[in-house]
C-alpha cells in the first residue's frame, strides 16, 4: 500500500514537472508577406535571436502572399487557425476588423510611442472606432526615381510641377527611351501612381466628412486627364505593368524616370549601380499647388491573438522589432524599400549601418523627407474611412485609369463610372 | 497522295512556325536563366547569351527553398497522378462495363465538378479541412487535384473501354479467369494508352495548381512550386535571374514524365479523338 502511494505520488511529478516546460513555452505564429528569400531569412535570424533571448517564447514565421491573404486569412480565422501576428496594410486592417473582433492595442502602442516616438502618420491609419488596431513597423512612400545622367544630356533638371513634369517627358522619349514609366494595369501599382498624381493636386480625398463619396470632382478629373496625357510618354507594355516590370523598364535605362517605392537594389544589382547617377525627387505637383505629397503605406503588426500569454508574448517581440539595434536589421532586409516609423528608428545605427544604406545615404534620406508628407486614400487628414477596403481591393483607382488611357474614354466620364462602382462596391 | 512542292513547303513553313510559337519563349526563358542580370533586363534583347553564369541557380538551390517546393510538388503531383488513373481505371470499368440503374444519369452528374469556377468553392472547401484537420498537409492537395482531376479523367476513359471488344472479357470468363484477374491481366495493358493520358494529364495539373495549394498550405516547408515561386520571385521587386531559373527548373519534371509515357500519351489522345 504503501509502495503503491509513493509510486502514485512519484506518477504525478513527474506528470506535473514532466509537464511544466512544454507549459511554460507560449508559441506565437507570425504571417508576413515579406516572401523573397532574402527578406525570409532576415526575419529569420531577428526571430532566432528573440528565441535564444526568451526561452519561455517561441516565435516562428510563415511567409504568405499579398495575392491571397486577403481571402486567406479570413477563412483561417473561421476555421480558427488563424496566425497570432499578421502584418498588414490600413485598408487591409479593415477588412480583418469586420471578420474578427480585434482588441485594441492602444496602451501597448502609447507605450512604445513613448519609448521610440512614432511619426503620427504612421499610427493614424490604424487609429478609429476609440482604438487604434494595429501597430506600425514600417513605412513604405512613392518617389520619383530618373536617371541624372539621361536629364542632364538633354539638359534639364528634375521637374518640380507637372508642366515641368510634360516637358521633361517629352524632352526625354526619344531613340528608344520612354520619358517616363507609368503603369495602367488594374493592379495597387496602379492605384498607387495614380493616387500620387491625384494627392499632388488637391484630390487626396476620396470621401466627405460625411462618409459620403467625393471621388467625382474637378481635380480628380483634371489628376485622370494628366495622367493621360503622361502616360504617352511610357512604354506601350505599360497597361501590363507591375512593380517589377516599372523597375526593370528603368534600371536597363528604358524609362529615363520612373514613379516607384525604391529602385535601390534592382539598380544596384541590375543597373547602372552608380549612386552618384540615381536621382531621387518627390513627385511633382499641380502647377497650382504649393507642395509635392505623396503616397505612403504604413505597415503594421496585428495581434490576433485571444490568449492572454499570447498577446503578451506578441507584445514582447513586436516591442524587440522596435528596439533600435533591431530594428534597423529588420528595416534593411530590403535596403531601401522599407523606412523607419519611429525618431529613434530613423537614427538607429543598425539602420544606417546597413551596406547598400550607407551607399545609397542621400537617396534613402530623400526618401524618408519625402514619406514625410504621404498620405493614403481612405485615411487622410486622421480621418479614417473603413469603405476603402473594397474599394481598394476591387482595384478601382486602377479600373478607373484603364479607362481613361487603355479605353481612351473621357476622364469626366470614367470618374463618374468610378464613383459609382465606389458606392457599388461599399453598399 | 503525293504533295507537290507549294503543298511541302506550306506544311515545312507552318511546322517552323508552330515550332517557333512553341519553342522560342522555352528558349528564352531557357538561355536568360545562364545571362547576367543587367543582360536580362537590356534595353535591347539577346537572343543567344552575351554573358554566362550560374549565380541564378546558385542562389536558387541554395538560399530559396526551391528545392522543398520541387520535392513537395513532384510528392503531390505523383500521387494526384496515381489515385486519379487507380480511381478513372475503376469507374470506367464501373460505367462502361457493369450495368446499374442510373449509370448514364451518375456519368453525366460527375461533370458538374467543372460548372463551379474553383474561386467560388475555395474557401468551403477551406472550411471543411479544417474541420476534419487536413489544412497545411499534402494531402488536402492530392484530394482537391483529385477531385478536379477524376471527372475528365472518367469521361476520356469511356473511350478507351469502348475500344475493347467485350469478347475479350468473356474469352477470359470462359477460361476461368476472375473479374479482377481480367481486369489485371487482360484490360489493363490494352488500357495502357488510355491510362498514360490520364497520367499525364493529371500529373500536369496538379503541377500547375496555384489557387488551392496558395490557401490550403500555410507553411513554407509544404508549399508546391507553383506558389513557393511566386514568392520566391517577390513583389515590389522582381529577381528576373531567378524567375528564370526557377521557370527552367520547373518544366523539368513535366518533360522528363511527357519523354517517359508521352508515345502512350499522344496514341491515347488520338484514340479518343476517332472513337
Amino acid at each position: 500500500m504503501r509502495f503503491k502511494g509513493h509510486a502514485l505520488a512519484g506518477a504525478m511529478a513527474l506528470t506535473v514537472f514532466g509537464a511544466l516546460p512544454a507549459l511554460a513555452v507560449t508559441e506565437v505564429k507570425i504571417w508576413h508577406m515579406e516572401q523573397p528569400p532574402h527578406r525570409v531569412q532576415r526575419v529569420q535570424e531577428l526571430i532566432d535571436a528573440f528565441n535564444a533571448a526568451n526561452p519561455d517564447i517561441k516565435v516562428s514565421q510563415e511567409p504568405q502572399s499579398w495575392g491571397e491573404v486577403y481571402a486567406k486569412v479570413p477563412a483561417s480565422i473561421a476555421a480558427g487557425n488563424q496566425p497570432d501576428i499578421l502584418f498588414a496594410i490600413p485598408d487591409f486592417t479593415t477588412v480583418i476588423r469586420k471578420v474578427d473582433k480585434l482588441e485594441s492595442v492602444a496602451d501597448f502602442v502609447k507605450e512604445l510611442d513613448a519609448k521610440h516616438h512614432f511619426i503620427p502618420a504612421t499610427v493614424e491609419p490604424y487609429s478609429y472606432d476609440g482604438g487604434v488596431w494595429a501597430v506600425p513597423l514600417y513605412n513604405m512612400s512613392l518617389n520619383y526615381w530618373y536617371h541624372k545622367k539621361a536629364f542632364a544630356d538633354a539638359g534639364i533638371e528634375a521637374p518640380k510641377t507637372w508642366t515641368e513634369w510634360k516637358s521633361a517627358a517629352e524632352k526625354l522619349s526619344k531613340d528608344g527611351v520612354f520619358g517616363v514609366g507609368l503603369p495602367a494595369n488594374k493592379q495597387l501599382y496602379t492605384d498607387q501612381t495614380t493616387y500620387a498624381v491625384m494627392v499632388n493636386n488637391g484630390a487626396s480625398e476620396l470621401f466627405n466628412a460625411d462618409g459620403t463619396l467625393r471621388f467625382d470632382n474637378p481635380k480628380t478629373v483634371e489628376s485622370y486627364a494628366f495622367y493621360k496625357d503622361l502616360y504617352k510618354y511610357s512604354s506601350p507594355d505599360a497597361a501590363n505593368w507591375t512593380w517589377g516590370e516599372a523597375e526593370a523598364c528603368f534600371a536597363s535605362e528604358n524609362c529615363a524616370s520612373i514613379l516607384q517605392f525604391t529602385v535601390i537594389s534592382t539598380y544596384d544589382q541590375q543597373g547602372g549601380g552608380d549612386p552618384s547617377q540615381l536621382g531621387i525627387a518627390a513627385v511633382p505637383h499641380a502647377d497650382d499647388q504649393k507642395d509635392s505629397a505623396t503616397i505612403a503605406y504604413s505597415n503594421a503588426a496585428i495581434i490576433l491573438a485571444k490568449d492572454a500569454a499570447k498577446r503578451d508574448a506578441a507584445k514582447k517581440f513586436i516591442a524587440y522589432l522596435l528596439e533600435p539595434e533591431t530594428y534597423g536589421k529588420f528595416l534593411t532586409m530590403e535596403p531601401g524599400l522599407f523606412l523607419p516609423v519611429t525618431a529613434d528608428g530613423a537614427k538607429s545605427a543598425s539602420f544606417w549601418s546597413d551596406p547598400l544604406v550607407v551607399k545609397y545615404k542621400p537617396q534613402v534620406e530623400q526618401m524618408i523627407a519625402n514619406s514625410a508628407n504621404g498620405k493614403l486614400f481612405g485615411f487622410t487628414d486622421g480621418r479614417v474611412f473603413p469603405a476603402i477596403g473594397p474599394i481598394s481591393a476591387q482595384n478601382i483607382l486602377a479600373e478607373t485609369l484603364q479607362k481613361v488611357v487603355v479605353n481612351g474614354e473621357d476622364p469626366a466620364a470614367a470618374v463618374k463610372a468610378g464613383q459609382a462602382a465606389m458606392e457599388a462596391a461599399t453598399k | 497522295m503525293k504533295r507537290g512542292l507549294p503543298g511541302t513547303l506550306v506544311l515545312v513553313l507552318s511546322l517552323a512556325v508552330l515550332a517557333a510559337l512553341v519553342l522560342l519563349p522555352m528558349w528564352l526563358v531557357g538561355s536568360s536563366s545562364f545571362k547576367l542580370p543587367r543582360e536580362i533586363i537590356s534595353r535591347f534583347p539577346t537572343f543567344f547569351p552575351h554573358s554566362f553564369t550560374l549565380q541564378h541557380y546558385q542562389k536558387l538551390l541554395g538560399t530559396s527553398a526551391f528545392p522543398t517546393y520541387f520535392v513537395n510538388s513532384t510528392l503531390v503531383a505523383a500521387c494526384s497522378a496515381f489515385v486519379t488513373v487507380v480511381l478513372a481505371t475503376l469507374a470506367g470499368y464501373a460505367f462502361f462495363r457493369l450495368e446499374f440503374r442510373g449509370r448514364d444519369f451518375l456519368y453525366r452528374l460527375i461533370m458538374v465538378a467543372y460548372a463551379f469556377p474553383s474561386i467560388v468553392i475555395l474557401i468551403p472547401i477551406y472550411l471543411m479541412f479544417a474541420k476534419v484537420g487536413l489544412i497545411d498537409t499534402d494531402l488536402a492537395l492530392v484530394v482537391v487535384n483529385v477531385t478536379f482531376a477524376l471527372p475528365f479523367s472518367i469521361w476520356m476513359m469511356r473511350t478507351f473501354f469502348a475500344s475493347l471488344p467485350r469478347e475479350l472479357e468473356e474469352a477470359a470468363a470462359i477460361d476461368g479467369a476472375s473479374r479482377l484477374a481480367t481486369a489485371l491481366y487482360i484490360l489493363v495493358p490494352l488500357l495502357r494508352p488510355g491510362i498514360a493520358a490520364i497520367a499525364i494529364f493529371a500529373f500536369v495539373s496538379s503541377w500547375t495548381e496555384y489557387l488551392f495549394a496558395s490557401v490550403l498550405i500555410i507553411s513554407d516547408a509544404k508549399r508546391t512550386l507553383p506558389v513557393g515561386l511566386s514568392g520566391i520571385i517577390g513583389q515590389y521587386q522582381i529577381d528576373w535571374g531567378l524567375l528564370l531559373a526557377g521557370a527552367s527548373l520547373s518544366i523539368l519534371p513535366v518533360v522528363i514524365f511527357f519523354g517517359f509515357v508521352g508515345r502512350w500519351f499522344v496514341a491515347g489522345l488520338t484514340e479518343g479523338a476517332v472513337k
